[in-house]
């Protein structure tokens, strides 16, 4: 039992860090939102390739680096704290790993070098973003993994408030695999987690800057409230999507349903800090704030963990009490 | 990272496990804030001592294990699942004792600890006075040396078990010149000194949960300083954190009364309206979150890293939990929730106990707005006000 990274994880989680904060700037965000332009990732894919981010999970005979998922789950916290728009960690963290169960070996070398795309549907909703720049999709149907090129499937762009993603509903999207589910929703809710406390970091940037009543609106109380209520929500929703990454089982519903309020509420705080500006096209806040919207929709709304939490936790048999979160 | 117990882990909770279920009492205990359920409680104190099982974490030379604090989360999962008694030496066990451990001499610690291990000397707290609550650096109570004596005198208040308890530990002004949180002391009181009055306060409830504590010359050797003269903030801070922090409460007795939550509410489901249902798998959720974080805490503490301002989150957390899980029983229990005990009233009015107590978690160990405003300032980084 030790629900920490070891310091070799943690190291591969704030090289993943740092790295995303250089490159996936505001500016570079920006510059996207502006340009329309989609040709300049190429060296971004590069680059995730050299990292070994793509091969993260895989394993070493198919030259991954073998690491946990929880590793994985660590790695996309620092994607979402920077609104990473590129579909990596759905790459990376769920077609990787289960292209290696498959045994789908040279659709997995490819990927791991950069080389080809295989993108996750989730069969609840067919919406993927950044459909368009997919070879292939992975779904899951009849209870098995399935790939489909994307000259078998139609592509159906889709309107996003978030102008980041570009979304499309996908016309074969399976009924869905627990395989690729369940990481998607562990992965969705640990983006959802770097989203909050980037929320957070930009309102306290803020909040240290603007200044009323001839002081930094960030001395107030009613602003130092919200934000610490915000702060202690992410510090109690971190922990469980990591759990929900070492084992299975229904705290990754809960991991979901908490990584959705937290965003939530962190969007709406980080909004009322920033007063009007926080209304803007301008400041960046928006461009996070979209982002948590739309993402927790994703990998399952809220309604439906919430209902698969009702069957388990209210069944005659329900494990509950002390002692019953690590037993499965 | 992972979320596997250990073969000797599994093998501790089942020595818990057996020896709680030999020996914890059929009965609950009447409440602690009273005479004989005080009595009792301390007779549950001896009896846990003599199995060995007083405060796993300790030192074995202390009456302890030498557990990590890992197995301590084991040990106290164990004992809210065999719905054991409160702590009534918890002052002492988990907040003063860690204390000791880390600021006391050596014949403090050897003085202190073993009977405190027992259950045969109680300590309650003595910080809050009746203008220095929030402001705790506004405390004026003063010791003044005399030779090998500190002749303290003024007013405490809110000290929880101080009326049935054998000793109190708190903050004294020991520098006349001083003002705020510099020249205070924490120093060590027997409750039946010369001097000292102990007004019993009813609490909520009616019982005599805490006292006020009138110092009229009270005479204690300075062997009774814990940690350095004028340096006692520092001491109190270290306090302070363990009770914000995990040691007062660890996720079992939550966890417990989600469980009891989740029983009340199938029993009353039919007559309930939709929305309970989602508030009562709030509770259950949250109370798993609490875990998952505290497991997490444990393990970075268990590899040296030192808590402080983060236990701020914690106390938030877990008393606001609390406070909305017992709402959410009183809801429950509809026209029921005012029954105390007898004809129609559910688990003799356990809920109804446990949620007058949980009104008091945002308030007790450092109000929440207060860590709030710790967290802002010292872990967010927000300007001071
Ligand atoms: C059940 C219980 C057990 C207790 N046991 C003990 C004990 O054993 N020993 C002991 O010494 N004390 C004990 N206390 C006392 C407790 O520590 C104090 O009640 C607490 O610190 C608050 O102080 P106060 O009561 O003076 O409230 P006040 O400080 O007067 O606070 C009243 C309200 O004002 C708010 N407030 C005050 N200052 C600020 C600020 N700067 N910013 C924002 N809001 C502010 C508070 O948050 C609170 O909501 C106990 C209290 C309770 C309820």
């Amino acid at each position: 039992m030790n629900l920490i990274y070891t310091s070799d994880q943690q190291e591969l989680i704030d090289a993943a860090d740092s790295f995303f904060a250089g490159e996936h700037t505001v500016e570079y965000m920006r510059n996207l939102l502006e340009s329309d332009a989609s040709d300049d990732t190429q060296t971004l894919w590069n680059n995730f390739a050299e990292l070994g981010l793509l091969g993260l999970v895989a394993p070493e005979e198919n030259s991954g680096l073998a690491q946990d998922f929880s590793v994985m789950a660590g790695i996309a916290e620092m994607a979402g704290n920077v609104a990473l728009t590129e579909p990596l960690i759905e790459i990376a963290g769920i077609s990787v790993p289960v292209l290696a169960q498959m045994g789908a070996t040279d659709e997995l070398n490819a990927v791991i070098s950069g080389d080809l795309k295989v993108l996750p549907v989730c069969g609840l909703s067919g919406m993927v973003s950044h459909a368009d720049t997919a070879d292939m999709f992975l779904i899951g149907e009849g209870g098995k993994a399935r790939l489909l090129d994307k000259s078998d499937v139609t592509l159906t762009p889709l309107k996003s408030i978030d102008p980041l993603r570009k979304l499309y509903k996908v016309s074969h999207a399976g009924d869905g695999l627990e395989a690729i589910d369940q990481r998607g929703a562990i992965l969705n809710a640990s983006f959802l987690c770097g989203l909050s406390k980037r929320m957070v970091t930009l309102s306290v940037d803020y909040a240290k800057d603007r200044e009323q009543f001839g002081k930094q609106i960030g001395s107030f109380q009613a602003i130092k409230h919200q934000l610490a209520n915000v702060h202690t929500q992410i510090e109690f929703t971190r922990p469980i999507v990591q759990l929900a990454a070492t084992q299975n089982g229904r705290c990754v519903h809960q991991a979901k349903v908490s990584s959705i309020d937290t965003a939530m509420l962190a969007a709406e705080t980080a909004i009322q800090v920033h007063g009007g500006m926080g209304y803007t096209f301008e400041v960046s806040l928006h461009m996070f704030m979209k982002r948590a919207w739309a993402l927790c929709g994703e990998w399952g709304d809220r309604n439906h963990h919430i209902n698969i939490l009702e069957t388990m936790i209210l069944a005659d048999d329900a494990e509950l009490g002390p002692g019953t979160t690590f037993s499965y | 990272m992972d979320a596997v117990f250990s073969d000797s882990q599994n093998q501790f909770r089942q020595e818990v496990r057996d020896w709680l279920s030999a020996n914890v009492p059929g009965e609950r205990l009447p409440s602690l804030d009273t005479q004989k359920g005080f009595d009792l409680h301390r007779a549950w104190e001896k009896k846990l001592h003599a199995g060995n099982w007083g405060m796993v974490t300790w030192p074995e030379e202390f009456g302890g294990r030498g557990c990590s604090l890992t197995d301590w989360l084991i040990f106290e999962e164990e004992y809210y699942r065999a719905d054991a008694p409160l702590r009534v030496s918890q002052n002492g066990i988990f907040l003063l004792g860690p204390t000791i451990m880390e600021y006391g001499t050596d014949e403090q610690k050897e003085r202190f600890l073993k009977p405190m291990a027992a259950g045969d000397e109680i300590w309650a707290q003595a910080w809050s006075e009746p203008g220095a609550g929030s402001d705790m650096a506004a405390i004026r109570s003063k010791a003044v040396r005399d030779g090998d004596e500190y002749v303290i005198s003024g007013q405490k208040i809110w000290s929880s078990r101080a009326v049935f308890a054998d000793w109190c530990f708190g903050l004294f002004r020991t520098d006349p010149e001083s003002s705020r949180h510099h020249g205070l002391s924490k120093i060590l009181v027997p409750l039946d000194s010369p001097g000292l009055t102990v007004r019993p306060i009813a609490q909520l409830d009616g019982d005599p949960g805490f006292a006020e504590l009138f110092f009229d010359e009270v005479r204690v050797p300075v062997s009774n300083l814990l940690g350095p003269e004028n340096g006692g903030w520092g001491v109190a801070m270290a306090t302070a954190g363990f009770e914000r922090g995990l040691l007062l409460r660890s996720p079992a007795r939550f966890q417990a009364a989600a469980a009891r939550l989740v029983k009340l509410y199938k029993q009353n489901a039919n007559r309930l309206s939709s929305g309970i249902k989602e508030q009562v798998l709030q509770a259950w959720g949250d109370t798993e979150r609490f875990t998952a974080a505290t497991y997490a805490l444990v393990a970075q503490v268990d590899s040296g890293a030192s808590i402080s301002s983060e236990a701020s989150a914690n106390k938030i957390f877990w008393s606001e939990m609390d406070r909305t899980m017992h709402r959410t029983a009183m809801t429950i229990m509809g026209m029921h929730a005012e029954l105390e005990e007898g004809d129609g009233a559910i688990e003799n009015g356990r809920w109804l106990d446990g949620y007058m107590f949980s009104l008091a978690g945002p308030i007790y160990a450092g109000t929440n707005e207060i860590q709030r405003n710790i967290l802002a300032e010292r872990v967010l980084g927000l300007p001071r006000q």
